[in-house]
């Protein structure tokens, strides 16, 4: 790479940040081109936060330095940071929601009328919708309120309350995680937009596809250092993933050595009012069965279902071989079946309570004796899971509130995991987990089947179902649309069946074909 | 397997839940249907007795309402303020149950100054230095120490009571001086000074809280902490403005209260119920469904005029406290419902 100083609108380097005797950062390098969209990727842990904070000037680093716009600058404050030009899209987006878009744009630099200290609402309204419109093409009153606007509206006030204060450099984290697909491409062409008029853009994603359709150059960091620096357009995710990771994409899955058993739970004619209908499938012991469709395509409500959250119309359950109601979600558990949900803050954790006291909380039953918790048995239980899982947490009483996103899906998993059920219905497991912790559990939902559990995974990550599961069923507008094999399928076979463009290509073309042998299964 | 890792594939598999989002259709405004239902109510209700009450609607009796409202308008204006700094959450945000009681001691500061001889001027400024005091010490209480409103005022609010006991040994005292005297009597064209007041004073309020650039900073702070302190407000002082705010409010009351019933009484205590229902009643009256205090000042008049027309329509008013109570339910529950359909 032949770049020279002046090129350089960012740089910090060797950066060094402890934590308490805890390295966060050893010795990190980024290094951003004027006009770039430079992508910084690593798994959660890596440092990209800390590296960030201590752009924002909210960490000091313990040695390194930091050079913003030519400036070599010791002890950055966040006043200093902004005077500089850097300014930062957070991933929540922090707007009031009873606001006018003009009012959030502007608020703390409001506009007065002429010199008196009164609010000019009909200025900020004016010069609001302006932005917008110039910048984005986006016709928005000034005058609308925050929580009328969709996530990607919102996130553009957002954007536009930073070009307000004319930076020079965005850094934009985690801005997708609440977005959908549409809204995702607006976002892009926006951030493309600005880099036409010169702005420089530094991009914090866990979508690695995200960064190499966006990214100019990517800093991939491993361990609190910069492992590598790649330009996606000559290079794939497929790097920056065993960059990231230090180890090859196909170690992500484990090796599927399952051997298929009894089945555990067959469907017939399962059908719920406005949701899904006439759902036949069989799941087996020891099988991880794949199940994805669209929104609306009725596939959660299956699952919701299977766990009494959703009352059926008409059709059987047989659980074991047995005619089984599930009614609510006690009856569920008491069948043997374990849900985890996909939003695990609102359902599946009690985010004040304990890493012990989640881990164990559908199980407890086993630790009582003559009506008391056996503590001890509890302890080393809880202790057994974290270790299998690789939870990261300080201690089993840390409040799970504490621990990163993954680990608190993988508490989840260890919940339902403590209760050693027979069907696993695992709602979108590893939405916003790090690679390294989609990996963990992808590991432990094929050490479920292998123990004879069968597992049915929602998801809509293709690959992922692709990589791990033993059949892949696609739903499509409230009917099973497609039945796969993950070994002579691709991710382009699933995506036709789910939006419904085929029904079928080589291998899935027979979504009709293949659904009558399911049947006779 | 490998050649499935091409970009345009992940990216559709990432992100194949969000194809076809189902956003469900965008909110129209509800706020927009409450205020519109919540004035309405007031119209029928107003409607109901001018028709049901003769005299209701004469300018005496709309100048008595005012006159009557002027004290708890007062007070409502300071909850409000807190409310709007604290955020709406009912249980952790901004309330200041310290309010009422704080009347009563600022009135029986002002009742025993007056008593003892002190010039007004003295008098005036101890007895608002004793509401600011107050309120001083509620934004200690929740901001340097950090304890919940709810609690810290309430606390406050027993040491005013205590303070108020020791000072007045439990009972009336009687006031009066050149200045209780015109507050106590009429202004221009026959209207009752505290008429004037309560209409002076929500006007200063409202200009400052809903036109001008604090005011907008109260209402951040107050809806989204974190969005405030990105915006680079100092999150801690507006919240802390705000009690002390509420303070003086409480301190101004009383000078009102002491006006009205010529000298300090007890029981200000009773007051704090139905400050806590204009408050939260206020909320009904804006399109934002947020306090304001025009919002307050409206639910304010509301009661005044509920009471007025129970009394001239000879129901009994022991009925007050059950509709009161009522009301808070509804404007509650309406907030909540609101609430979550944002989520």
């Amino acid at each position: 790479m032949a770049t020279t100083k002046s090129d350089l609108v960012l740089t910090m380097h060797g950066i060094v940040k402890t934590f308490g005797g805890i390295r966060a950062l050893n010795g990190a390098n980024l290094e951003v081109k004027a006009g770039n969209i430079h992508g910084l990727v690593g798994q959660n842990g890596a440092g990209k936060s800390t590296l960030i904070k201590i752009l924002a000037g909210i960490h000091r680093p313990d040695t390194g330095r930091v050079s913003i716009r030519g400036w070599h600058c010791e002890h950055l404050t966040p006043r200093q940071v902004e005077h500089l030009g850097v300014h930062f899209i957070h991933q929540d987006r922090l707007l009031v929601s009873t606001f006018t878009v003009g009012e959030a744009m502007f608020l703390g630099a409001e506009p007065g009328i002429g010199p008196l200290p009164f609010l000019n609402r009909r200025e900020m309204a004016k010069q609001a919708t302006a932005i917008l419109r110039d910048n984005f093409d986006v016709r928005l009153p000034g005058n609308a309120l925050i929580n009328e606007l969709t996530p990607a509206e919102r996130q553009i006030v957002q954007i536009s309350r930073a070009l307000l204060r004319d930076p020079a450099i965005l850094v934009f984290d985690e801005p997708t995680a609440a977005l959908v697909r549409q809204e995702v491409d607006r976002l892009f062409e926006i951030i493309r937009r600005l880099q036409a008029k010169g702005l420089t853009t530094v991009y914090i994603s866990h979508y690695l596809s995200e960064i190499e359709s966006l990214c100019d150059q990517v800093t991939v960091l491993r361990n609190g250092v910069d492992v590598g620096h790649i330009s996606p357009k000559s290079s794939s995710a497929t790097e920056i993933v065993s960059l990231m990771l230090n180890r090859d994409i196909d170690e992500m899955f484990p090796k599927k050595t399952t051997s298929i058993g009894e089945p555990v739970l067959r469907l017939t004619n399962l059908s719920a009012r406005g949701a899904f209908s006439e759902i036949s499938l069989t799941l087996h012991r020891g099988e991880i069965l794949g199940l994805t469709g669209l929104v609306g395509s009725g596939a959660k409500e299956l699952i919701q279902t299977l766990f009494g959250l959703v009352r059926p119309q008409s059709g059987v359950i047989d659980i074991d071989s047995e005619r089984t109601k599930v009614s609510s979600p006690p009856s569920a558990v008491s069948k043997k079946l374990a849900l985890v949900p996909e939003d695990r803050r609102a359902h599946g954790v009690a985010l004040e309570m304990s890493v012990r006291e989640n881990v164990t909380l559908a199980s407890l039953g086993r630790f009582v004796r003559f009506g008391f918790l056996q503590l001890d048995r509890e302890k080393a239980t809880v202790n057994d899971l974290i270790g299998k899982l690789s939870i990261r947490t300080a201690s089993q009483a840390s409040a799970v509130r504490d621990l990163s996103g993954g680990n608190q899906q993988k508490v989840v998993l260890a919940k339902w995991l403590s209760r050693q059920s027979a069907i696993y219905l695992l709602d979108e497991p590893t939405v916003g987990v790090d690679v390294g912790a989609k990996v963990e559990i992808y590991r432990l939902i094929r050490e479920l089947a292998e123990q004879g559990a069968g597992v049915l995974l929602l998801s809509s990550d293709l690959l992922e179902l692709l990589g791990i599961t033993d059949r892949i069923l696609v739903m499509y507008r409230g009917r099973l649309a497609g039945h796969f094999d993950p070994a002579n399928s691709t991710s382009a076979d699933l995506l036709s069946c789910a939006t419904g463009t085929s029904n079928g290509g080589p291998h899935g073309s027979a979504c009709a074909e293949s659904l009558a042998r399911q049947a006779t299964n | 397997m490998a050649s499935d890792l091409t970009v345009p594939d992940d990216a559709a598999a990432t992100k194949l839940s969000a194809v076809i989002s189902s956003r469900i259709g965008a909110w129209f405004n509800v706020g927009f249907f409450i205020r519109a239902g919540s004035l309405l109510g007031f119209v029928l209700v107003i409607a109901y007795f001018a028709v049901a009450a003769p005299g209701f609607l004469s300018v005496g009796n709309i100048t008595n309402v005012l006159e009557q409202s002027a004290i708890l308008g007062v007070l409502s204006f300071g909850m409000t303020i807190v409310m709007i700094a604290g955020g709406s959450n009912v249980i952790t945000g901004g309330i200041d149950l310290s309010i009422a009681n704080n009347l009563g001691l600022s009135a029986a500061v002002y009742a025993v100054l007056l008593k003892t001889g002190q010039p007004e001027g003295v008098a005036l400024s101890l007895t608002i230095l004793t509401g600011l005091g107050v309120g001083l010490l509620n934004a200690i209480a929740v901001v340097a120490i950090g304890i919940l409103p709810l609690i810290a005022t309430l606390t406050v609010m027993n040491i005013c009571a205590g303070f108020e006991l020791v000072i007045t040994q439990n009972t009336v005292l009687q006031a009066s001086s050149p200045l209780l005297a015109v507050l106590a009597g009429d202004g221009p064209f026959g209207i009752a000074t505290l008429a004037y007041v309560l209409l002076f004073v929500a006007l200063i309020l409202i200009v400052v809280i809903e036109y001008t650039p604090f005011g907008l900073r109260l209402y951040a702070v107050g809806g989204f902490r974190e969005a405030a302190l990105a915006a680079g407000l100092s999150v801690q002082r507006y919240i802390a403005i705000s009690y002390i705010l509420s303070g003086l409010c409480g301190s101004l009351g009383a000078v009102l209260s002491v006006a009205l019933l010529s000298g300090s009484s007890t029981g200000s205590g009773d007051m704090l119920l139905s400050v806590v229902v204009t408050a939260l009643l206020g909320v009904v009256f804006s399109r934002r469904v947020v306090p304001t205090i025009s919002g307050s000042l409206l639910s304010v008049l509301f009661i005044g005029f509920l009471i007025n027309g129970f009394q001239l329509t000879n129901i009994s008013s022991y009925w007050v406290n059950g509709v009161e109570g009522l009301l808070i339910l509804f404007a509650v529950a309406t907030t909540s419902l609101v609430k979550r359909g944002d989520s």
